[in-house]
């Protein structure tokens, strides 16, 4: 199949991809905490911003690769693609988990609370739920073609409602409290921006690296589940 | 044409059995009613308080009675294997998809409807001339709450932790059906003019349609083989 073929050629550059998102990782994280200044408002707080962001983007990336490999699921039944997916799942939790993580402890010091109910936030921890339910959905079925179109079907419900979440937390704020939060008092400026590019890129490619591994390894086992079927038959027979 | 009588069919179908057997509308009714009792245990509010609470007590008390009823709809399906049978019909999955669905907002809106004078009984309400407005309310997010709720019901019936994977899919989901459905609600307790909340409603239709539609697309993949 096509997709296979494609992950195929991929993972000959595999190890090159985690070496650059290595380097960028490194070279980003060394100019997000020493070389780029603190800022006017938040002091060093704002580091957390190097962090926060790129895991918040990955977070999103992470979604739509999973939206868009279950419609190429249900329009292919391509196993590898399904693998893809689930892959993708498991690195959207994480990113989302450490986005929100950060988030929090960036938004105690800076907005004076742990949580409040800003769209973004709530769109995020809808989006976790959502990835987490995913995940739980799939370990309950047995049946693996169906465990990958039923999860498949979720994903594409669950991308189709995060914006209908975020707008509808967005007029119920902004409906009740006219000022809703204030601006992060953060202008990009090229020192600021160097190492938040650096940092989102790394994290671009350590995602397509997990990916990448998680895929193989979640097609590993499902090749080996088949094998171990067919053993198992011909133990019967 | 054979499409609208394959829904008409299933709505027949659900409501002949459930006229028969009264299992999902009465341990629905039942179910909200204890959830109201422990609501008004409590808290102990005064009219003011009433009138803040109220439409979030509402519509988590719906919600349950919601989660209780829809997980339900396709478990007589399963239990009487006639869940092949749906696969293999030669009819349009989605027109099975809108059958079971509109069962679903029946049922719902029935056990809401019967719910809600206790609301009014147990909180003193005062809302006799609003009626009109707040089942038009009801209806609407019965709508998008069902049309979530009938799918994912198709989701997770054949799966083994069917009690509860199926509130762990809906609620998440389902959150901008409940702030839709507690804002207009609190509009139309607090007798504001209709335009101060009519975008809530606005909300809730658009959320219906584009639930609707993309769920009677993607019901095909689940009634495969």
């Amino acid at each position: 199949m096509l997709a296979s073929r494609f992950i195929g050629r991929l993972r000959k550059v595999q190890n090159w991809i985690a070496l650059m998102a290595g380097l960028f990782l490194a070279v980003g994280l060394y100019q997000a905490l020493v070389v780029s200044p603190s800022d006017y408002y938040q002091g060093e707080v704002v580091r957390i911003m190097y962090i926060h962001v790129p895991f918040a983007e990955g977070a999103m990336l992470a979604y739509t690769v999973l939206f868009f490999g279950s419609l190429w699921y249900l329009w292919k039944r391509d196993p590898v693609i399904d693998n893809l997916c689930h892959a993708s799942a498991g690195i959207g939790i994480l990113f989302t988990t450490v986005a929100l993580i950060t988030g929090s402890i960036w938004a105690k010091p800076t907005w004076n609370t742990w949580w409040t109910w800003d769209p973004r936030l709530v769109s995020f921890a809808v989006l976790l739920l959502i990835l987490i339910g995913y995940i739980m959905l799939r370990s309950f079925l047995d049946d693996k073609e169906k465990e990958a179109r039923y999860s498949a079907v979720l994903a594409i419900i669950g991308f189709v409602d995060l914006p209908i979440v975020h707008f509808s937390v967005e007029w119920w704020r902004t409906l009740h409290q006219p000022l809703s939060i204030s601006s992060r008092g953060v202008s990009i400026a090229t020192p600021i921006l160097i190492p938040l590019i650096c940092m989102s890129i790394g994290l671009y490619l350590l995602f397509a690296y997990m990916l990448m591994v998680r895929t193989q390894m979640l097609y590993l086992e499902y090749l080996l589940e088949a094998k171990q079927g067919r053993l198992l038959s011909e133990i019967q027979l | 044409m054979q499409f609208f009588k394959v829904i008409q069919w299933i709505v027949w179908k659900d409501l002949v059995s459930e006229i028969r057997n009264r299992e999902n509308v009465s341990s629905m009714f039942f179910f909200a009613l204890a959830v109201i009792l422990i609501f008004s245990f409590s808290f102990s509010m005064d009219q003011a308080a009433t009138k803040e609470l109220m439409p979030g007590i509402i519509w988590v008390a719906f919600g349950f009675t919601g989660i209780i009823g829809l997980g339900k709809s396709f478990l007589p399906e399963v239990q009487n294997d006639c869940m092949e049978y749906l696969q293999m019909a030669p009819v349009s999955k989605g027109a099975i998809y809108l059958g079971k669905l509109f069962g679903n907002i029946l049922f719902l809106l029935l056990a809401e409807i019967i719910l809600f004078p206790l609301f009014i009984l147990f909180f003193n309400l005062d809302i006799l001339d609003k009626l009109p407005i707040i089942l038009l309310i009801f209806l609407v997010a019965t709508m998008g709450l069902s049309a979530l709720g009938t799918l994912f019901s198709a989701l997770t019936v054949q799966i083994r932790a069917r009690e509860v994977m199926f509130p762990i899919l809906l609620l998440p989901l389902a959150v901008p059906v409940f702030i839709g459905a507690v804002e207009s609600t609190r509009g139309a307790l607090n007798g504001d003019p209709l335009y101060l909340y009519l975008q809530w409603l606005e909300l809730l239709a658009v959320f219906d349609l584009i639930f609707m539609i993309v769920s009677f697309w993607v019901f095909e993949f689940i009634l495969d083989y």
